[in-house]
């Protein structure tokens, strides 16, 4: 028994690729933590540790700290607070929420359609003389064959390219580029964006289409439907799939929308900037509660969402 | 007869399915259309002028020629060539991004057990009942754990701690590796649920001890997607990483912002194509691995 547990242990299949990675992967760790300053002095300190014992006094909402906190013998209770809250929410705070969820919508909306239109020449199986058929191009083809195959071979590594890159720039460095010159409206922080998630939209699409079962597209293929005809012909089949990372993206972009305001557009976390210029900590919280909240709505609903797709 | 009947509720079903579909995509168009008219009715959608689209013709025209060297004629004193400078501050976003990942992966392993209901719903030998009462009183706090640490960004993470003590290297690695541990322990936790469990079952069914099936029958079917899935957050730290730069930490993002203030396109350039390189290296890396494991990227 026990010698064929050895064998069985000797004869697993083992991958000198993963085992070359893991040791990489080990050695790039401790490289890192090693030759990096990361101290965990550098989280203390007399200075730092006062700073951050004023930081977690003034989370507290400033009518609360006013009326000495919420020990015995306070004014203060929940209705401070709650008004304390609405006033800030009256104050820019309920159109700031609106402006995010706007921005984020709106982006991967144009995401969708850019990038779910990309999706089509960045697939090998489409862009190709003979789309929807496999297999490598035959040896010794006519000439004009060949430079098909070399034109729609261009033309999809230039789209890959560019998905590439646009998804390789994170988009908060995009929107700062895009709102530096465009002026500081919601116009940059969309296309910027968009602009990433298109990159990302564009490839999981690339991938579903050339994941797809062949069938369907091939007769149509062989009927005489041209590219595109067979393209919207098969889309319906894709669609769920397509939908399940419309709303993967749509979370992060919630996410993304808020923070983007940091660059001066109207968000979460333009508020959240101007809290923190201030060192009004309370309101820096209250936004990043908020900000949190939105995020979390924004997954619930988008569970729901994907929960729909699944089902039907 | 009744194969008829099945095909024909199959495909009653299926246009079903169509109609859901097509409701949720006209849903998606109307909420655009809203949001655009929303943003323009507080007047943010505003064409820009044609002065800002010649700054932004500027920036692009130097994207095929990146510099080499300074182009400024104000170069301090002692400082490193460019191309150097260039390699330290992508060396400096991988630093922070492997330090983040190496703090967030085992906090996740940990999180995404205790948050995976799975373990808890093994059907076993005696006494499993009371397990399974007991279960939600670890899932829950677990799950509540990672939903608050992930629900907050990380560069608002990184605010945060820049107001309370600075934002040190330490503190950006943190910034970075709490809500990194949130996203990672809730897909790890939903993979481990979501993994075929037949052969748990199994095992369970022939004396096996809860550990051992959930070791040996349910974790492997999920460990390749959850490698996979780690590479695939490797590639959004150092992203990450290199926006953190805007904060203060030596990456990336800082010199971006310094080149744009000044001015100095060619230079964005070289360090846009930095990060560029770097993405694509991981992403082919983690792709020849994750081809190795799963044979098929993952949806996330």
């Amino acid at each position: 028994m026990k010698t064929s547990v050895d064998e069985l242990r000797r004869t697993r299949p083992r991958s000198r690729l993963l085992r070359a990675a893991a040791w990489a992967v080990a050695a790039l760790v401790v490289f890192s933590w090693m030759s990096g300053d990361f101290g965990l002095e550098q989280l203390g300190g007399e200075r730092r540790l006062a700073n951050l014992e004023r930081f977690t006094g003034e989370l507290r909402p400033w009518p609360v700290q006013q009326q000495g906190g919420f020990d015995a013998g306070s004014t203060a209770d929940w209705r401070t607070v709650y008004d304390w809250a609405a006033a800030l929410m009256a104050d820019g705070g309920s159109k700031a929420l609106a402006s995010t969820a706007a921005i984020a919508v709106l982006a991967s909306v144009l995401a969708a359609l850019v990038g779910y239109l990309a999706c089509w020449p960045a697939a090998r199986n489409v862009a190709r003389p003979a789309p929807f058929f496999g297999g490598p191009a035959v040896a010794g083809q006519r000439r004009r064959l060949r430079l098909a195959h070399w034109a729609w071979s261009a033309l999809n590594h230039s789209v890959r390219a560019v998905l590439l890159f646009a998804r390789a720039v994170p988009e908060y460095l995009w929107a700062f580029l895009l709102v530096e010159s465009l002026g500081y409206t919601a116009l940059p922080a969309v296309l910027a964006l968009a602009l990433h998630n298109a990159g990302i939209l564009g490839r999981l699409g690339a991938e579903t289409v050339e994941n797809m079962p062949p069938a369907a597209a091939r007769a149509l293929a062989a009927a005489g439907a041209s590219r595109s005809q067979t393209a919207a012909a098969v889309f319906p089949s894709l669609l769920p799939r397509l939908l399940l990372y419309f709303f993967y993206r749509w979370e992060t972009c919630v996410r993304e929308a808020t923070v983007l305001g940091m660059l001066g557009v109207l968000s979460l976390g333009s508020l959240i900037r101007d809290a923190r210029a201030g060192n009004l900590y309370d309101e820096l919280f209250f936004y990043v509660l908020l900000g949190a909240l939105m995020v979390l709505a924004g997954d619930l609903l988008s569970a729901l969402a994907r929960g729909l797709v699944r089902r039907a | 007869m009744s194969s008829a009947t099945d095909s024909r509720a199959g495909t009653q079903r299926a246009v079903v399915g169509a109609g859901k579909r097509r409701a949720v995509v006209g849903a998606i168009a109307a909420a655009g259309l809203a949001s655009a008219a929303l943003l323009s009715a507080q007047g943010q959608l505003t064409l820009p002028g044609l002065e800002s689209l010649e700054l932004l013709g500027r920036f692009f025209s130097h994207a095929l020629r990146p510099a080499l060297d300074y182009g400024s004629p104000f170069v301090p004193v002692g400082a490193p060539p460019l191309l150097l400078q260039v390699a330290t501050a992508t060396w400096r976003t991988v630093q922070l991004a492997v330090a983040a990942m190496s703090l967030a992966v085992p906090v996740a392993l940990l999180l995404g057990f205790a948050g995976a209901s799975a373990w808890w719903r093994l059907p076993g030998p005696g006494g499993r009942a009371v397990l399974r009462r007991l279960g939600p009183l670890v899932y829950a706090p677990a799950r509540v754990v990672m939903t608050l640490a992930r629900s907050v960004h990380e560069l608002l993470w990184a605010l945060l701690f820049l107001a309370a003590v600075g934002l040190s290297d330490t503190a950006a690695v943190l910034a970075i590796a709490i809500p990194y541990a949130g996203t990672l322990g809730k897909v790890f936790s939903e993979m481990i649920d979501e993994a075929p469990r037949d052969a748990a079952v199994q095992l369970t069914g022939s004396g096996a001890t809860a550990a051992q099936a959930f070791s040996l029958a349910l974790l492997p079917r999920a460990l390749p997607d959850m490698a996979a899935y780690t590479f695939y957050r490797f590639e959004c730290a150092l992203r990450s990483a290199a926006v953190l730069g805007f904060f203060g930490p030596e990456t990336l993002g800082k010199f971006i912002r310094l080149a744009w203030n000044e001015s100095l396109y060619a230079e964005l350039w070289t360090y846009l194509y930095a990060l560029f390189a770097l993405i694509a290296v991981s992403d082919m890396a983690s792709r020849a691995l994750r081809q190795r494991f799963l044979g098929e990227t993952p949806a996330r």
